[in-house]
């Protein structure tokens, strides 16, 4: 029985641990994408965005 | 778990950029072309728009930036001989790059906000989405914005790795120090998240520039207003549709699994 609760939470706290590793890399990589990315092209379709949300620009 | 995060995330991002893109287009995208008017020299000095920015020593991104801004409105006139980089046309397309940007952004701050949810052992639902929303807003808006207030095209500025380094920091230092305040709530946590807070302004962001342009000071004014202010609403519909979203899909995800 305890086992097998520590088993399930082990479970779940890895998949916890997993979740929000992979979505913080996402978040940071979508933001990063549209707030940060140096490369011309992006920075130019972005470049309204970057102004109103503050992201330094220029 | 992540299937459920991203799915609430998206349904978050999307409904929030829908709301901040209707905001930017309305309230700050006028300003921005205005103030590029002023950028170019177009309203005081047609012809030589783009002499001093060839001077400048960071040459290379700010004409390839001038440029962009000049696509705006002179497009066919100087587009072929100044670095050519893409940017969207005027109009439509322009509008439809920024709301892109906006879901692209909305997203990855939903994603964010719902990894931090996760990361605290909090169950999301629209209030505590809400809470730590408006920590997120006080991160990456507010605190930044004290330091490099949201500026308009022309508004000369520090060297951009310098300002996008004090920017990254402070965000952080900011979300770890409401991290330590309103979670950890012992006082040395306490006393520590006081001191993240504090420190990157003491040590001082970039320093915005003194000189004069022509941009008229109140449009830069109401610039740094609506642009805090449509961040605040960008993030508290983040927030409260992620802690709705993240529910309707677990009622759904037990729905199917009891069938």
């Amino acid at each position: 029985m305890t086992t097998n609760t520590l088993v399930l939470t082990g479970i779940r706290s890895n998949e916890r641990l997993g979740a929000v590793l992979m979505a913080a890399f996402l978040g940071l990589g979508l933001v990063f994408m549209a707030g940060f990315a140096p490369a011309m092209a992006l920075h130019n379709a972005a470049h309204d965005f970057r102004h109103a949300q503050n992201f330094p620009c220029h | 778990m992540i299937i459920r995060l991203v799915s609430a995330a998206l349904v978050a991002g999307f409904l929030a950029a829908v709301v901040a893109t209707g905001l930017q287009l309305a309230l700050t995208s006028p300003l921005i072309i205005a103030a590029e008017r002023y950028e170019s020299g177009e309203a005081t000095a047609p012809a030589a728009h783009w002499m001093p920015r060839d001077a400048s020593p960071a040459s290379l991104i700010i004409r390839a930036h001038s440029s962009h801004e000049h696509g705006g409105k002179t497009e066919g006139v100087e587009g072929g001989e100044v670095a050519p980089a893409w940017q969207p046309g005027p109009g439509l397309p322009r509008m439809a790059f920024t709301a892109l940007a906006t879901l692209v952004g909305g997203v990855g701050y939903a994603l964010l906000l719902g990894a931090a949810l996760i990361a605290c052992g909090r169950e999301p639902n629209p209030e505590i989405g809400l809470r730590f929303a408006i920590a997120g807003f006080l991160a990456v808006a507010l605190a930044p914005a004290l330091g490099l207030p949201p500026e308009l095209p022309g508004m000369e500025a520090a060297p951009l790795a310098e300002r996008q380094f004090w920017w990254i920091m402070t965000a952080a230092a900011t979300a770890m120090g409401l991290y330590l305040i309103a979670i950890r709530r012992s006082s040395i946590a306490i006393a520590g998240g006081i001191v993240l807070l504090v420190a990157p302004h003491l040590a001082g962001a970039p320093e915005t520039s003194h000189t004069a342009s022509a941009l008229p000071p109140g449009y830069a004014a109401q610039f740094a207003a609506r642009s805090l202010g449509i961040a605040f609403v960008f993030w508290a519909v983040i927030g409260l549709a992620f802690g709705w979203a993240w529910n309707s899909f677990g009622r759904k995800i037990a729905v199917a699994s009891r069938a």
